[in-house]
C-alpha cells in the first residue's frame, strides 16, 4: 500500500514536473483530414498556439480511414502534450456507432481540450423545386414519397444523417443519393439532378447568396449570423432539430491535467483573436458556445448517443 | 500441349489469379439489385471478365508463339525493395538523416558494383540537400535524429 | 462583349502586373517547379503548409501565389516524368511513355522544350477561354451529370486499350485490373470496405501516387540495374537541346488538338481533367501518320498530353471561380484558401470582386510566361543531370521518392505500398503487360462505378437513361465505333497470324 502511494505521488511529482517544463520542443497537431477547411483551420490555430507557447506546433497530416487512423495515432501516443490531434464529429460522434470495430474509445482513449470550430448546415433546395418553406417541402414529399432525391457527401455523413433525423421527424421518404464530396452533389442539385441537401453552411452560402439555390432552414436551435433571416428547422415545426459539424483539440487521455488547462486556455484566446476569429467565420464558424474542456466532453458525449440513434434509423452502418 | 508463348502463360495466368482473387473475396459483399447495386456487383462483374480474358490469353499462348519470359535478377529486387521498407519504417524511429543514410547504402548493394568511398559521399550530400529541401524548406515534419538524442 | 473583354482584361493585368503580385507569381511558380519535380510531393500539401504565410498577403496576392504553385507543378511534373520516367500526377503518366523514351535516346532536350512550349501554347489559349466564356461554360459543365459521366468514363476505358503498343486482350485485361485495383477501399454508395483485409490504410482506397510511381518509377530502376553490360541507361551521345525544325512541323497540330481537347475537359468538375492528357494521347496516336511510333520516342506522344493537360489545369478554374465547384483536391483548397481571405468562391466573385477575378485569370498567362521562360533555359541542365553515371542517379531518385511517397501521409505504409507496385511492375515489365492502361483503370474505375451506380440511382433502375440523354448516348455510340475501329485490325492481324502458323 505504501508503495502504490508512493509510487503515485512520485509520478504525480514527475507529471507536475513535466507540465512545468512543457513545452520544451515542437509540439505536433496531427490532422486526419488533410486537404481543407480542418487543415485549414488547425493551421490557424497552431499558427497562434506557436507565438503563445514559444515552441513550433507543426501540423502534421495523418489521413485515412476517415479520420480513424489519425485518432487512433494520437489515442496510443505519449500523454505528455506533444501530441495533439485536431478530432472532429466523425472521429468521436459518428465513427463510434458507424464503423464495425474502432480501434480506439471516443471518450476514454483521448482528453477533450477545446472546440475548434462549429458550422450549421443548411437546407437548400433546388430553385425549379416549388417550395418556399419547410413546410411546402414536408407537404411535397408527402404527396410525392420516395420521388424526391437528397444528396450528401458521403454515407454517414452530417449531410446524410440530418436528411436521415428530417425524414424520421416528418415521416417522409425520400431517397439519399451519396457522393464522394459535397462539390458534386451541390453541382447535381444546381442542375436539378438532385433535389435537396442539408449542405454545410460554408459551402452553400454562396449560391444562396447568387440566387442559385433555395435555402429553407439551418439545422441549428439557433439562427445563425451569416443567413439572420433564414428560420431554423426547430422554428418550422421540427421541434429540437439541432445538427453542426465541428471539430477540435484533443490529447491523449493520460496528458497532465496542467497542460490540458494550459492548452484549452491558448486555444481559446486564439480563438478569440480579432485575426484568427475573422478566418475562423470566414469557414463558416461562429465561436462555438462550448468553452472548457468539460463542456466540450460533454458536448461530444450528448453528440455520440445522438449519433448512435441517427445512424441506426439511417440503416447507415455497413453490414 | 506445348506452351509457345511463355510470356502470354504467365500473363493469362497471372490475370486468371488476379480475376479469381476478386471475384472471390467479393462474395462476401452484397449483390445487390440493378438499382440499387451492391458493394459486390461492380467487383463480381469485372473479377469475371478478367478471368475469362485471362483464359483467353493463356489459351492464345498454345497457339501462337511468342518471347519468353526474360530472366529475374534478384539481387536489384532484393537491395531496393529492403531499402524502401527500411526507410519507411526507420525515419520516425531513427530521424530522417540516419534512414537516408541506410536507404543510400542498401540501395548501392543492388547495382553492378559498391565503391564505399563514392556511396558514402552521395549519402552524404543526399542527406544534406533533403533536409535542407524537404525538412528546412518544405517543413515536412520528420524528426532529423533518433527519438533519444532528442 | 468584346469591349468590355479588353476593358476587363486591362483591369486584369493592371492587378497582376504590380511589382508585388509578380513578385508572389514568380515565388509561386518556381515553387511550384520544384515540387512538380520531386516525386510525391503535391501540390496540395504545399499549398495548404503555406496557407498561413498568405495571412498576411492581400486576397488577391495570395491567390496568385498559391494558383502559381498548381500550375508550376504541372510544368514541373512532366520535367520528373520524361527524366526518369516518374510520373508524380495522374497527367504526367503518359507523358513518361513517350518522354521517357526520347530521355533514353538522347532527345530529353527536344522533349522537355515540347513540353514547355506546348503547355504554354495551351495555358495562353486556354486563359482566353476562360476570360472570354467562363458562364456559359460553366452551364455547359451543369449539363454532364452521373450519366453523362459514366459513359465518358466509357469512353475513356475503350480509349485506354490505344494507349498500348502491344497485345489488345493484354490490354485490356490490363484496364480491367486496374478498375480492380481502383474499387479497394470503402465503398461510396454503401460504406462498406472492400478488399482492405482490416488494413485501415486502405480503407481509403490505394493511393495514386504509390501506384504510378511504383510501377513506372521503382520498377523502371529495378530493370535498369539487371542490365547486364554496364552499360548507360541514357545515351551519351546527346543531339540537340530543342525541337528541330522537323519536329516543330510534328508537332504544332498534335499542341492544337490537345488543347482544344484538354479545354473541354477541363471544364468538367466531375473527372474530366483526369481523362484530358490521356484523351489526347489516343487521338494523336490513332490519327498521326507517326502512330506505330508511339510509346518508343514519338514528339507528338509528349506535345499533345502536355498541351492537352495544361490547358485543363487552366479551364479547371471556370467551375470554380463561376459555380464555387471545385474539380480537383488542389481546387478545393483553393477554395478554403479564398473563403479564409474572406472571399466565397462562387458565382458573384465575378461581379463583386472584378479585380480579384480579372487580376488571378491575367496573372495564369503571366505565370505561364514566366513558366516557360523559366523552363527553356533550365533544360541545358536537366539534361547535365543524365550524364551522371547511374549508380549515383538512382540511389538519388530513390531516396527523392521514398520522401515524396512518406509526406503524402507520414505513414511507413505508404512506401510498403510503392515497393510493392514496383515488384509487380517488375513483373508486368517481365511478361510484357503495359502499365499505362491499368493506371488509367484505376483512375476511372472508382469513378465509373460510382457514376453508374448514382445513375441508376437516380433513374429508379432504368437503364436506357443512358441512351435517352443526348451527350450520355453521343459517347457511348463513340465509344461502340472506337471499338469497332480498335478490333478491326486486331482480328486482320490475328488471320494473317492464323494462315502463317498454318
Amino acid at each position: 500500500m505504501r508503495k502504490l502511494l508512493l509510487s503515485i505521488v512520485l509520478l504525480s511529482a514527475a507529471q507536475t514536473a513535466l507540465a512545468q517544463a512543457w513545452p520544451a520542443r515542437p509540439i505536433r497537431l496531427i490532422c486526419p483530414y488533410p486537404g481543407g477547411p480542418v487543415e485549414l483551420s488547425s493551421r490557424i490555430v497552431a499558427q497562434k498556439l506557436q507565438e503563445a507557447l514559444g515552441q513550433p506546433v507543426v501540423v502534421e497530416n495523418r489521413p485515412g480511414a476517415g479520420g480513424v487512423i489519425g485518432a487512433d495515432y494520437v489515442a496510443k501516443a505519449a500523454p505528455d502534450g506533444y501530441t495533439l490531434l485536431m478530432g472532429a464529429i466523425a472521429t468521436h460522434a459518428i465513427n463510434p456507432s458507424l464503423m464495425p470495430s474502432l480501434p480506439y474509445d471516443a471518450m476514454r482513449d483521448f482528453r477533450h481540450i477545446a472546440l475548434v470550430v462549429q458550422v450549421p448546415n443548411v437546407l437548400v433546395v433546388n430553385n425549379d423545386l416549388p417550395v418556399k418553406s419547410v413546410k411546402d417541402l414536408i407537404a411535397l414529399a408527402r404527396t410525392k414519397p420516395g420521388q424526391l432525391d437528397f444528396g450528401s457527401g458521403s454515407t454517414g455523413s452530417t449531410g446524410h444523417l440530418a436528411g436521415e433525423l428530417f425524414k424520421q421527424m416528418t415521416g417522409t421518404f425520400m431517397v439519399h443519393i451519396p457522393y464522394r464530396s459535397s462539390a458534386p452533389a451541390v453541382a447535381d442539385m444546381l442542375a436539378g439532378r438532385v433535389h435537396l441537401m442539408f449542405d454545410n453552411l460554408a459551402s452553400a452560402l454562396p449560391n444562396i447568396k447568387a440566387g442559385k439555390v433555395r435555402a429553407l432552414a439551418v439545422t441549428t436551435t439557433r439562427r445563425t449570423d451569416f443567413l439572420p433571416d433564414l428560420p431554423t428547422l426547430d422554428e418550422s415545426g421540427l421541434k429540437g432539430f439541432n445538427l453542426t459539424t465541428w471539430w477540435g483539440l484533443m490529447a491523449p487521455a493520460k496528458t497532465p491535467n496542467e497542460i490540458v488547462n494550459r492548452l484549452s486556455a491558448e486555444t481559446l484566446k486564439a480563438m478569440d483573436a480579432p485575426d484568427a476569429r475573422e478566418r475562423l467565420r470566414n469557414l463558416g464558424s461562429a465561436t462555438p458556445g462550448v468553452r472548457t474542456p468539460e463542456a466540450f466532453s460533454a458536448f461530444i458525449e450528448a453528440e455520440k448517443t445522438l449519433y448512435a440513434r441517427l445512424v441506426k434509423v439511417s440503416g447507415a452502418k455497413p453490414d | 500441349m506445348k506452351i509457345k508463348s511463355p510470356q502470354d502463360f504467365w500473363a493469362g495466368l497471372m490475370f486468371i489469379v488476379f480475376g479469381l482473387f476478386f471475384l472471390i473475396v467479393a462474395r462476401d459483399y452484397q449483390m445487390g439489385t440493378a438499382v440499387r447495386m451492391g458493394p459486390g456487383y461492380f467487383p463480381t462483374v469485372l473479377g469475371g471478365i478478367l478471368a475469362v480474358l485471362g483464359a483467353v490469353v493463356l489459351l492464345t499462348s498454345f497457339t501462337m508463339s511468342g518471347p519468353k519470359v526474360p530472366k529475374l535478377s534478384f539481387k536489384p529486387i532484393f537491395f531496393i525493395s529492403l531499402g524502401l521498407i527500411l526507410f519507411g519504417y526507420l525515419l520516425k524511429p531513427i530521424g530522417f538523416v540516419l534512414s537516408v543514410v541506410v536507404l543510400v547504402f542498401v540501395a548501392a548493394f543492388g547495382g553492378h558494383e559498391f565503391k564505399l568511398k563514392e556511396v558514402a559521399i552521395l549519402a552524404v550530400i543526399l542527406v544534406i540537400f533533403s533536409v535542407l529541401v524537404f525538412v528546412k524548406g518544405l517543413t515536412l515534419p520528420f524528426p532529423l535524429w533518433p527519438a533519444f538524442l532528442d | 462583349m468584346d469591349m468590355s473583354l479588353f476593358s476587363n482584361l486591362a483591369l486584369g493585368f493592371g492587378v497582376a502586373l504590380t511589382p508585388i503580385n509578380l513578385m508572389y507569381c514568380l515565388i509561386g511558380v518556381l515553387l511550384g517547379t520544384l515540387i512538380g519535380v520531386l516525386p510525391g510531393i503535391g501540390p496540395v500539401a504545399t499549398i495548404a503548409m503555406l496557407l498561413p504565410i498568405t495571412f498576411s498577403l492581400s486576397p488577391i496576392t495570395a491567390l496568385i501565389m498559391l494558383a502559381g504553385i498548381y500550375y508550376g507543378a504541372q510544368y514541373g511534373g512532366s520535367t520528373s516524368a520524361i527524366l526518369v520516367n516518374l510520373p508524380g500526377e495522374s497527367s504526367s503518366v503518359v507523358t513518361c511513355l513517350d518522354g521517357y523514351q526520347m530521355a533514353r535516346q538522347g532527345r530529353a532536350g527536344p522533349a522537355l522544350a515540347t513540353a514547355a512550349i506546348g503547355s504554354f501554347f495551351a495555358g495562353c489559349v486556354a486563359t482566353v477561354i476562360v476570360a472570354m466564356f467562363a458562364p456559359p461554360l460553366a452551364e455547359v459543365a451543369l449539363k454532364f451529370g452521373p450519366s453523362e459521366y459514366f459513359s465518358l468514363m466509357v469512353l475513356g476505358l475503350v480509349a485506354a486499350v490505344v494507349l498500348a503498343h502491344g497485345s489488345v486482350v493484354k490490354a485490356v485485361a490490363m484496364v480491367i485490373l486496374g478498375l480492380l485495383l481502383g474499387l479497394v477501399g470503402t465503398d461510396v454508395n454503401s460504406g462498406v470496405l472492400r478488399f482492405a483485409f482490416g488494413v485501415a490504410e486502405l480503407a481509403d482506397g490505394i493511393g495514386f501516387v504509390t501506384v504510378a510511381m511504383g510501377v513506372f518509377g521503382t520498377a523502371e530502376i529495378i530493370t535498369n540495374l539487371e542490365l547486364k553490360d554496364k552499360r548507360e541507361v541514357f545515351t551519351s551521345k546527346v543531339t540537340n537541346l530543342f525541337p528541330s525544325k522537323d519536329d516543330f512541323k510534328r508537332i504544332w497540330k498534335p499542341i492544337l488538338r490537345g488543347t482544344a481537347l484538354g479545354s473541354m475537359l477541363g471544364i468538367l468538375p466531375g473527372g474530366g481533367a483526369l481523362l484530358s492528357s490521356f484523351g489526347a494521347y489516343t487521338l494523336e496516336k490513332k490519327i498521326s501518320v507517326n502512330g506505330h511510333m508511339f510509346g518508343k520516342g514519338a514528339i507528338e506522344g509528349v506535345a499533345a498530353p502536355e498541351a492537352a493537360n495544361n490547358a485543363g489545369a487552366q479551364t479547371s478554374f471556370i467551375p470554380l471561380l463561376t459555380l464555387g465547384i471545385p474539380s480537383n483536391a488542389v481546387m478545393a483548397l483553393m477554395i478554403g484558401a479564398m473563403m479564409i481571405q474572406g472571399i466565397a468562391p462562387g458565382p458573384q466573385v465575378m461581379t463583386e470582386k472584378p479585380q480579384l477575378f480579372w487580376g488571378m485569370i491575367a496573372s495564369m498567362w503571366v505565370g505561364n510566361l514566366m513558366l516557360v521562360v523559366l523552363n527553356l533555359p533550365m533544360i541545358g541542365l536537366w539534361i547535365k543531370l543524365l550524364t551522371v553515371p547511374y549508380r549515383i542517379l538512382y540511389p538519388s531518385i530513390l531516396v527523392f521518392m521514398a520522401i515524396g511517397v512518406f509526406s503524402l501521409s507520414n505513414n511507413p505504409f505508404d512506401v510498403l505500398q510503392m515497393m510493392l507496385f514496383g515488384l509487380l511492375g517488375y513483373v508486368f515489365v517481365k511478361l510484357a503487360c503495359e502499365p499505362a492502361p491499368l493506371l488509367l483503370g484505376f483512375i476511372l474505375g472508382p469513378l465509373m462505378e460510382e457514376n453508374l451506380r448514382r445513375a441508376m440511382l437516380l433513374s429508379r433502375g432504368d437503364p436506357w437513361v443512358f441512351f435517352q440523354k443526348p451527350i450520355s448516348a453521343g459517347f457511348l455510340i463513340a465509344s461502340i465505333l472506337l471499338l469497332v475501329i480498335l478490333a478491326l485490325p486486331a482480328l486482320r492481324k490475328k488471320r494473317e497470324e492464323a494462315f502463317q502458323e498454318g
